[in-house]
């Protein structure tokens, strides 16, 4: 077996790689968005749950959620598919950083802005809508960016639930060529090559929706 | 007896176990923070080297182990390595690995912090005939290490979070034996439960001590 | 009738009286201006126009209708009053003439080529259609203002309410926006408009309404204000301007 041999069969985990990458992400951007945007329109007693949500899920390890969502619940008869595993673990705990992500930015919203909204008649749903989330969003680019990425970083767990990303791909491989160097090496590779293409795409989403004067920092 | 009553007694049984591989975690947390944050300075340091080349390497470096899952890492020293005929313990190779993680972590951290920093202080150190090394250690390190303590602490609840994943190498920490556990009564959902809980306590316990230290010396930012 | 009147209006905010019993009315196709120090309440006056702070007794009568009672309809009242602020607050993320079609379109219901043809029709009013496409940050401070004031009047008010307009201005820009406000006035929109810019007041108007600890303390001429008013205060917060022109 050659190493381009070795190459194209972990680039058959990329498909998975990539699914699970999305499917967390976008499971974070809506965890995060509706946290923050509950938070926003609420009272105190759903905001103290919301803030519990957020302070929680990011002090739990990944593997351990999504060891008791995948392992734990079937236990209690509630069979979860492997991808929803990951976004329920994976993905939640992302939503929960990006929440925080969220928070920050919407403090970056000028007070002036809502209040001139408000005397034009909007309601408080559409001040979210149409001024504070697209103002956030600008402003939490860079920290959404580094949510991505940890995403990406970890969706390598989606092998203890079976799905055959890159890295199963590669333990499977490893075990039967017993050239785990070669492998595991192109492996960080391909994750390295896939992170850059992320990175490139979301710099790409950026700059198509910059606005003069709301530039990230 | 109820599920529960069943699944405490069997903790309560096998805590000798569970209390060791907690103190393995631990123990390797608290190692990979102190590797992590040298590491982190080290590289820190090289960035700022005047060769370009230098800078370039190091640039990689970060970038390259901020992109790649740490797990890929482990696994290759740990499944890969033995093929040289090196064999290394599942705590080595986990030190090493986090080490080097943290590590670019740790430097992209105090990289950003300093490039927030105002650099006429530099120069004036410059002019007053202070060397490269002199003005890192005695003006660039301190402030950037101030302004990067809030990152810094969260980095330390990641390491102690990450710590986890060592067990897919096989090193028997507390979320290792807690497996143990469950595989022993099938209550898969409590023993997991009860780990989350303990991760939940454990991380408290630093934002705590990280928001006393907050207090004393007045930088926000920390985990909330 | 008067469009506005305002019969003793009181806000306490935490036992800190601000609105001590105001009494003030507007004519429709009329300029109000209210001046008085900082601190004296304008804002807070303002604010109890559309409801964005809750007036504690007193009553507002706005079109024959008490407009301080809890079943009033506060989105559809503030559609009514046009508001241009001190800080201009147009919307960052949104380009000039975005700016102008958000509310047309999300509070009114246009379509999209409607409320682009309405809004273009009021920046060409004010000589802004040409920057339709610029977003905030790339314009000036008095262009900006210009920007706030077709956004309020694109929503037809019943009357456009300024509050401090020119206090981020620089002089020039300043004067600009009192000619703009004037033509505004000339064109029969009914105004209110709250300022210590003396110059502003006296150019956009003869009378004025001084509020001073959360009371209309005078509403008379600038000339009788300044000249012939029994309280020395009052005097001297008119007389700043024979000293600064």
């Amino acid at each position: 077996m050659s190493f381009l041999d070795i190459v194209l069969q972990l680039i058959q985990g990329v498909n998975y790689t990539v699914l699970v990458t999305l499917t967390c992400s976008a499971t974070g951007l809506v965890v995060g968005l509706i946290v923050v945007g509950l938070r926003r329109l609420s009272f105190p007693g759903l905001r103290f749950l919301l803030d519990s949500f957020t302070y929680i899920f990011r002090a739990i390890p990944v593997l351990v959620l999504l060891f008791m969502v995948y392992f734990g619940l079937p236990m209690s008869g509630l069979k979860v598919p492997p991808l929803l595993a990951m976004a329920l673990s994976l993905g939640l705990i992302a939503g929960a950083y990006i929440a925080e992500v969220f928070r920050g930015a919407l403090d970056l919203v000028d007070a002036s802005e809502i209040i001139a909204a408000q005397s034009m008649g909007m309601s408080r749903l559409q001040i979210l809508i149409s001024i504070e989330f697209p103002q956030m969003i600008r402003f939490a680019f860079p920290g959404m960016v580094n949510e991505f990425t940890t995403v990406l970083k970890y969706s390598p767990f989606a092998y203890t639930v079976g799905i055959p990303e890159i890295t199963k791909q590669a333990m499977n491989l490893a075990s039967t060529t017993m050239r785990g160097i070669e492998i595991y090496f192109a492996v960080g590779i391909l994750y390295f090559v896939i992170y850059r293409i992320f990175l490139a795409g979301l710099q790409l989403l950026e700059r198509h929706y910059r606005v003069p004067g709301l530039e990230p920092k | 007896m109820s599920e529960w009553a069943r699944f405490i007694s069997d903790l309560l049984e096998q805590m000798p176990l569970i209390l060791t591989g907690l103190g393995k975690t631990l123990q390797l947390a608290s190692l990979i923070s102190f590797t992590g944050f040298l590491m982190g300075v080290v590289v820190f340091y090289l960035t700022l080297s005047q060769r370009g080349i230098i800078r370039r390497l190091i640039n990689g470096y970060i970038s390259f182990f901020i992109g790649m899952p740490l797990i890929v890492l482990l696994f290759l020293m740990y499944y890969g390595l033995p093929q040289w005929g090196i064999k290394l313990t599942p705590f080595t190779v986990a030190v090493i690995g986090f080490t080097l993680n943290v590590g670019a972590y740790n430097a992209a951290y105090l990289t950003s912090a300093f490039n927030g920093l105002d650099r006429s202080e530099l120069e004036a150190a410059k002019a007053q005939g202070f060397n490269h090394r002199q003005i890192f250690s005695l003006i660039t390190l301190p402030q950037v290490l101030r302004l990067s303590i809030p990152a810094l602490t969260n980095q330390i609840i990641n390491n102690l979070k990450d710590s986890s994943i060592a067990f897919l190498i096989q090193y028997t920490e507390f979320f290792a034996r807690v497996q143990e556990l469950a595989s022993t009564n099938f209550q898969f959902f409590k023993a997991y439960f009860f780990a989350a809980l303990v991760y939940l306590c454990l991380v408290s316990i630093i934002v705590l001590i990280a928001r006393a230290l907050e207090k004393k010396i007045l930088i926000p930012g920390i985990f909330r | 009738m008067a469009l506005i009147e305002i019969n003793n209006l009181v806000k306490v905010f935490d036992k800190q009286t601000v609105l001590a019993g105001v009494n003030l009315s507007l004519v429709e196709g009329d300029v109000k201006v209210v001046m008085g120090p900082s601190g004296c309440g304008k804002s807070t006056l303002l604010r109890c126009l559309n409801r964005l702070i809750e007036p504690t007794s007193g009553t507002i009568i706005f079109r024959g209708e008490d407009i301080t009672k809890p079943e009033v309809d506060v989105r559809a009242l503030r559609q009514s009053i046009g508001f241009v602020f001190q800080q201009f607050a147009l919307y960052r993320h949104l380009t000039v003439l975005e700016n102008v079609t958000l509310a047309l379109r999300k509070i009114r219901g246009m379509s999209r080529s409607e409320a682009k043809e309405k809004a273009l029709h009021e920046l060409s009013r004010l000589d802004m259609a040409i920057h339709c496409d610029k977003y905030p940050s790339q314009i000036s401070g008095g262009q900006k203002q210009r920007v706030a004031l077709a956004r309020a009047l694109a929503m037809d008010p019943a009357v456009v309410v300024f509050d401090e307009p020119t206090s981020a201005l620089d002089p020039i820009m300043s004067r600009e926006v009192a000619m703009l406000i004037k033509n505004l006035h000339r064109d029969n929109v009914t105004i209110m408009c709250v300022t210590h810019d003396l110059l502003l007041g006296r150019y956009l108007s003869e009378r004025v309404a001084f509020l001073d600890h959360g009371i209309i303390k005078a509403e008379d001429t600038f000339e009788n204000l300044c000249n012939n008013h029994s309280d020395p205060q009052i005097r001297s917060f008119f007389e700043r301007e024979a000293s600064t022109s």
